[in-house]
């Protein structure tokens, strides 16, 4: 599980960008709140640049987004937004409520796109070809006058009284005198120049599927195209609806209705008619077909609207709420309107949090020890309750804690992309590994450490792996393999970026070092000498040429690994390749302990170190020296290191020997530690003793345990080194 | 801010006083976070006996000083009746052992007397000055200073 094996180089196919749906979904939803936030508050007389500027930005981003995650619906609209508010911006148009409206159901169709999308749905995908079209219209200054667009009111319309009028710039308050009949009409509904005429049948499913809209039937004729349909219809709806229902098969471009002469058309009947009724109609449509969103033809040619207006509701001068209210009805009915997955909360809340959930549990961990004595049979009731309140406080306790770790795939997974690019780019061949994906590290670090670690990664690529000949020729794989693994160990995570390329020459730092002044000697060794790389300023273009190059932003990588307290530690043989291990400290990280008696005292070892533990026979340890013991562990003699000793453990009972022995690995030695008793394995939460204390010598922190206590962390690469001197 | 710790300023100053052996100190109440029982600290090995060990305050790992060894009380007994007062000094909390908190006291500046030169195992510039209550007499401490003093081994040398 934890280890992830990914082909960067040359297939890179398998790399996948689902795991950063997730993030582009919660940001275009952030984006496109904002964005109608800033619509909506939109002045349309003063609006200033910054605010324009500020709608604009919003839209690029979503657009980018969903470019990259080939959402190509959504970038669509949204670059049609984008090209809108550009010119917007640029004033060479003036912002026009209308203008404001189509962005808003914009937002609201791209919201609804992005939710079908998340949820793999995108068969009900709101169409956008009719917003698109009408934000086109708004970016060429055709609508700016206010006057309707032609292509909006179907063009021949036998009865006079039955008038469209469509008003998208200016929304008066003015009841709007639309179509919506009430008696039954007889419709010839003909459709023209379809691109698939199959789409137009669809539209015979729509009359059956949804009750009360009426006949439909089909009518064939000889002469008719190939790519026309024409249907009667028998309906109560206006035109104004079926188009709109229809635009979802067909092109309203393509639609002419007209009404069959001979049948009576209720004249004047339907300006008397309640509003309730028609707006109730609409509202039937809207719920038993699902989807308005997004559909609707001219800008106020909204079912909330036509309500409103034909029931002589004034609208109020701000119209910019009225049609977003009445375009979010749509997507409720049609999707589960996605709710915010996430919520963005200040970390030194979720600190708070964590601390008072670990009060809690050491608060229940002193019920629990209090009450063991109690008679079960008297208590039992208590009881219970204290066994329920250990569990909950520790669910409690892990969801708490789990909310600021991320595993380091979250980092890890850009890189595959990157690299793929960059070796391209570079004519280079690059295998990419990583390793320790799952290893969890507090978010704040996640966040920090992303910076130096691309750089590093990319320094690799471009300066340690060479070129596919050259390799061949030094003969290695034409392939070259950069690694990236992540671990805990020893009370630090340790990362390290490793590749098979050409490594770093030592003769050549040196020289470069003498060059810019440095005061070095040739018999540095040559850790110290890798360290010089991280000099300022040794990072110049000639040393990317001359010294194969590792010298770009190290000093910055340094830095901000420094301002995190990690340490970054350079091993690198001239023509093997090179490794760079960045240790950070664990300041929240959560890690796997496993805890140690010695004497009365209880010690925390990190799991990762823990090789394995057993009981020791006397005979099994021998002296070098009458002092230094070593034991002998299948054929390998290690030392032994007595707990007992380093931390001079005070002794009550003289009859009490360590005689458990534990193998720990850290910075690739061994050494055997002795201990009185192993307790158990636990999550531990690594705290900081400097906070308040200070460095304390082979302990790399504290945790508290579930009775309250302070138990120290081992630090055991201190203590593996501590064994070599 | 450091106007706090020049002691012998114009107005009453509040300190909170305790109990070493049959010494009485005092300590500016402002640097006192809270006062609580003692209970037995994680010893950390290799460090000066008066510093007993480390304690779990609320999820915050705090080292605690016994004054008392600091001091060379005769004994320093752990009972029931052992405080232990928590400092905030600079962002650092620190938990010092007393014998017993008698009380909050407010000293007006001219019940204060400036210390003499004495021999003793407190660093003189630790020492505000002497406050003067009828019969009692209250060593007024600069517990800032005394604690950020390197042989309290609280803070690394080169801090």
């Amino acid at each position: 599980m934890a280890d992830v094996h990914h082909e960067g180089g040359g297939a890179g196919a398998d790399f996948d960008l689902s795991q950063f749906y997730q993030i582009f979904f919660e940001e275009a939803g952030e984006n496109l709140d904002l964005m109608e936030q800033m619509l909506l508050s939109l002045n349309l007389e003063t609006a200033d640049d910054e605010e324009l500027n500020g709608i604009f930005r919003c839209a690029h981003s979503v657009k980018g987004g969903a470019a990259t995650f080939g959402f190509t619906d959504v970038a669509e609209l949204t670059h049609q937004m984008e090209s809108l508010l550009d010119r917007l911006r640029r004033h060479e148009l003036k912002p026009t409520s209308a203008m404001v409206d189509v962005l808003l159901e914009s937002a609201d169709a791209s919201r609804g796109l992005l939710a079908c999308h998340q949820n793999g749905n995108t068969a009900d995908a709101p169409p956008t070809g009719e917003l698109v079209k009408r934000i086109r219209m708004l970016v060429s200054g055709e609508a700016a006058s206010g006057a309707p667009g032609p292509q909006l009111s179907p063009p021949p319309k036998p009865a006079p009284e039955v008038s469209v009028v469509v008003q998208p710039a200016v929304p008066s308050p003015a009841p709007v005198q639309t179509s919506i009949a009430d008696g039954l009409r007889t419709l010839e509904i003909r459709m023209s120049h379809l691109d698939q005429p199959s789409q137009a049948d669809a539209i015979v499913e729509l009359f059956r599927d949804i009750p009360g809209l009426g006949d439909i039937q089909a009518i064939t004729s000889s002469d008719m195209a190939a790519d026309s349909r024409v249907f009667e219809v028998k309906t109560t709806s206006s035109n104004e609806d079926l188009l709109d229902l229809f635009a979802f098969h067909v092109s309203r471009d393509h639609v002419m209705i007209t009404e069959k002469s001979g049948e009576p058309s209720a004249v004047g009947e339907h300006v008397a008619q309640p509003a309730s009724l028609a707006s109730g109609s609409v509202a039937a449509i809207a719920s038993s077909f699902g989807f308005f969103d997004g559909a609707p033809g001219a800008p106020d040619g909204q079912p909330a609207h036509l309500a409103a207006s034909s029931a002589g509701v004034s609208l109020p001068d701000t119209v910019e709420k009225s049609p977003r209210s009445g375009a979010s009805k749509a997507p409720a009915v049609s999707s589960v309107q996605p709710e915010a997955a996430t919520i963005r909360v200040a970390i030194n809340k979720v600190d708070q949090l964590i601390n008072l959930v670990g009060e809690l549990v050491i608060t229940q961990a002193m019920l629990a020890q209090n009450s063991r004595t109690l008679d079960p049979s008297v208590y039992q009731q208590l009881l219970s309750g204290l066994s329920d309140l250990d569990r909950n406080t520790r669910d409690l306790q892990e969801s708490v804690m789990s909310i600021r770790m991320i595993p380091m795939s979250v980092v890890f997974s850009r890189f595959p992309r990157m690299l793929r690019d960059l070796a391209g780019k570079l004519g280079k061949k690059v295998d990419f590994v990583t390793l320790g994906e799952a290893t969890e590290l507090d978010k704040g670090l996640v966040e920090k450490i992303t910076d130096p670690l691309t750089h590093l990664v990319r320094n690799s690529c471009d300066h340690g792996i060479e070129l596919p000949g050259e390799r061949v020729r030094a003969g290695k794989p034409e392939t070259g393999t950069i690694t990236l693994s992540a671990a805990h160990q020893g009370g630090s995570i340790v990362i390290e970026v490793r590749d098979d390329g050409k490594g770093m020459s030592r003769e050549k730092i040196l020289a470069k070092a003498r060059e810019r002044g440095l005061d070095v000697s040739d018999q540095a060794p040559d850790s110290e000498v890798w360290q010089l790389i991280f000099a300022p300023g040794f990072s110049t273009a000639e040393v990317v040429t001359d010294v194969s190059g590792r010298g770009v932003g190290m000093d910055v990588v340094k830095r901000n690994i420094a301002s995190l307290n990690g340490t970054v530690d350079i091993e690198s043989i001239e023509g093997q390749g090179m490794k760079v291990s960045v240790r950070l400290p664990l300041t929240l990280a959560i890690m796997d302990g496993m805890s140690v008696g010695v004497g009365d005292e209880v010690y925390i070892l990190p799991l990762s170190s823990v090789v394995e533990s057993f009981q020791v026979r006397s005979d099994a340890v021998s002296t070098v020296g009458q002092g230094a013991q070593l034991v002998k562990v299948r054929d390998e003699y290690m030392p032994v290191i007595e707990l007992e000793k380093v931390f001079q453990v005070p002794r009550y009972g003289a009859d009490k020997v360590s005689d458990i022995m534990v193998v720990i690995e850290a910075e690739g030695s061994r050494v055997v530690l002795l201990v009185d008793e192993l307790l158990g394995q636990q999550q531990v939460v690594v705290k900081n003793l400097e906070t308040n204390y200070r460095k304390v010598p082979n302990v790399s922190g504290a945790t508290i345990l579930g009775d309250g206590k302070v138990a120290l962390i081992l630090d055991t690469g201190a203590l593996v080194r501590r064994s070599r001197h | 801010m450091e106007k706090i710790n020049d002691g012998i300023g114009a107005e009453a100053r509040e300190y909170l006083t305790f109990r070493l052996g049959r010494e009485e100190y005092g300590i500016d109440i402002l640097k006192v976070q809270e006062i609580r029982g003692y209970e037995p600290p994680t010893r950390i090995a290799n460090v000066p006996t008066f510093i007993k060990g480390v304690v779990n305050l609320r999820g915050t790992i705090v080292p605690i000083v016994d004054m008392r060894l600091r001091f060379n009380c005769a004994n320093a007994q752990y009972d029931s009746f052992t405080v232990v007062i928590i400092l905030n000094l600079h962002q650092r909390i620190v938990g010092i052992v007393v014998d017993s908190v008698s009380d909050v006291m407010g000293l007006m500046p001219e019940q204060l007397r400036s210390a003499p030169d004495i021999e003793s195992v407190i660093d003189a510039e630790s020492v505000i000055g002497l406050g003067s209550l009828g019969e009692r007499m209250l060593i007024l401490l600069d517990i800032e200073k005394l604690m950020s003093g390197v042989d309290m081994g609280l803070v690394t040398d080169a801090c």
